[in-house]
């Protein structure tokens, strides 16, 4: 019985590799040890080797997956109260409707009843991206007044870059969820599906909860990061002496403050800006122009007030505001 | 085998999780058992008495309990940032299994190798590094010994100059002498 198995699977299994593994086989099989199993795996393995490692598998197509146990436990993970309806039509790409009514006319259905009825994210990813924007841009505003509006849109590009939208929705497990025609989801869909969820989320839980989304999700993402690493300026001398005749101040004079080792491999130049004989900063170079460039780097940065000691930002919780007897107790 | 050797990170978190709100790291918990052998005793009893209370308490978690036939009893974890931690539960009492759940629960995800340092700051010094030139007067070239008529002059007390300089400036001049 054991060879009769052991000849059925050869042929399912192996096909046509069938004659190398017959060498190797004794017809009297025994219970004890499976003595074919050895060349089936090692043909397996070179097998492997020779194909490279399988694709890989979107989670959705693994054991153990419920779909709207998922979604659920999304929304509830977050502490955010999504319609669901909502929210898994925000997951729903146009290309994975497209590829799914391909795959169903190529079995052979007609075109009415291949025709799926779901609805996907278009319209909400793209009231999502425009109202992300917006509330970016505000909140960078109300946190930097004196930032010109250059780097305001270059902070805000930055939050909204793909690279940094899709590490934040593959950190957030969008990526399980997202329903694309692709696997690995390309980075576009992803990001798209990302603004789908948070226009979700604005229609079911209004504006402000909204924005204390994006605050506690995309812009923990500036942490660490120095404003010229988001916002690329190529001449920041030119920038200050705008600034500051923009400010009526009198433009700034450099001034080489301190030297070492100037005729080294490792010389060292501090060049101090002052405007109206007060010390406006000063920055450290290998050569005078790099030590300048720096110095203007470093005011502009004091300027805006986005330097490195700032306050933090605020990330506290949404307070409720206290009933009018309760505030009105507190003002006396 | 030394400890230079080892794999080892920084302390950090999934998506400077915790500054703006807290999310619970574990997004799907799979118990994998057999409905009759003896080795999957206490994650059966487990399953009749916590599981739903674990489930309830965490509503962020998905929880899957899928019987087997399978002499390894097993808890997969996934985690938001991709990783998947298997866990044997063979022959554990139910009470062991609840303590593995809740741990696997409150973990990051990342991986469990040795971390350099106990803290992490974003900004490790809040007024900048120190080099030589820290709380120095602006000046330029190197530091002479200043000519006699200045000194002179220095002891009528007409002159202020930087303290530091003249301190080395004696040292130097002594140590000429």
């Amino acid at each position: 019985m054991a060879s009769g198995y052991l000849v059925g699977r050869g042929v399912t299994a192996l096909g046509i590799h069938l004659q190398h593994v017959g060498r190797n086989v004794l017809l009297t099989q025994t219970r004890e040890k499976k003595r074919w199993m050895k060349a089936y795996t090692s043909l397996m393995e070179r097998k492997m080797k020779l194909d490279g490692p399988p694709p890989p598998k979107p989670r959705s197509h693994q054991p153990n997956w419920d779909y709207h146990a998922e979604v659920q436990a999304f929304s509830s993970r977050l502490h955010e109260n999504f319609s669901l309806e909502l929210l898994k039509t925000a997951f729903v790409n146009p290309c994975y409707v497209r590829s799914e009514e391909e795959s169903r006319r190529k079995l052979g259905l007609d075109s009415e009843a291949a025709a799926l009825s779901l609805r996907d994210n278009t319209e909400l990813r793209g009231r999502g991206l425009e109202f992300t924007h917006s509330f970016l841009s505000d909140w960078c505003r109300g946190n930097f007044p004196n930032l010109p509006a250059e780097a305001v849109t270059a902070l805000v590009g930055h939050l909204t870059s793909p690279a940094v939208m899709c590490h934040v929705a593959r950190n957030l497990a969008v990526e399980d969820l997202t329903l694309s025609s692709q696997f690995p989801v390309p980075d576009d869909v992803l990001r798209a599906t990302f603004f789908a969820v948070v226009e979700a989320l604005r229609e079911s839980s209004g504006d402000e909860s909204t924005g204390l989304f994006l605050r506690d999700f995309l812009v923990p993402e500036l942490i660490g990061k120095d404003l010229f690493e988001v916002w690329s300026v190529v001449n920041p001398m030119g920038l200050l002496v705008e600034e500051l005749s923009r400010r009526k101040q009198p433009l700034p004079e450099p001034r080489l403050i301190r030297s070492a080792g100037a005729s080294t491999v490792l010389p060292l130049y501090f060049v101090g800006l002052y405007s109206d004989k007060k010390l406006l900063a000063e920055g450290p170079g290998e050569t005078v122009l790099a030590a300048e460039e720096e110095a203007a780097r470093v005011a502009l940065r004091k300027l805006y007030g986005y330097t490195e000691n700032r306050r933090p930002w605020d990330f506290s919780p949404l307070r409720q505001q206290p009933a009018p007897a309760v505030r009105a107790l507190q003002s006396t | 085998m030394t400890s230079r050797g080892t794999p080892s990170r920084f302390l950090q978190s999934v998506l400077q999780n915790g500054v703006g709100r807290y999310v619970c790291q574990l997004k799907r918990i799979s118990l994998i058992f057999s409905k009759k052998a003896q080795s999957s005793l206490g994650v059966r009893e487990f399953i009749e008495e916590g599981v739903v209370d674990f489930a309830k308490k965490n509503p962020g978690t998905v929880v899957y309990v899928s019987p087997q036939s399978c002499r390894i009893p097993k808890i997969v974890a996934e985690y938001l940032n991709g990783n998947v931690r298997e866990e044997t539960i063979t022959a554990k009492s139910s009470g062991e299994v609840a303590a593995l759940v809740q741990k696997l629960s409150e973990q990051s995800g990342l991986d469990i190798i040795r971390i350099r340092k106990p803290f992490h700051s974003n900004s490790p010094s809040i007024q900048g590094l120190w080099h030589p030139f820290t709380n120095r007067t602006p000046s330029i070239g190197p530091i002479r010994p200043q000519d006699p008529q200045a000194h002179r002059e220095e002891g009528d007390g007409d002159m202020v100059a930087p303290s530091t300089e003249r301190c080395s400036s004696t040292e130097q001049a002594e140590a000429s002498a």
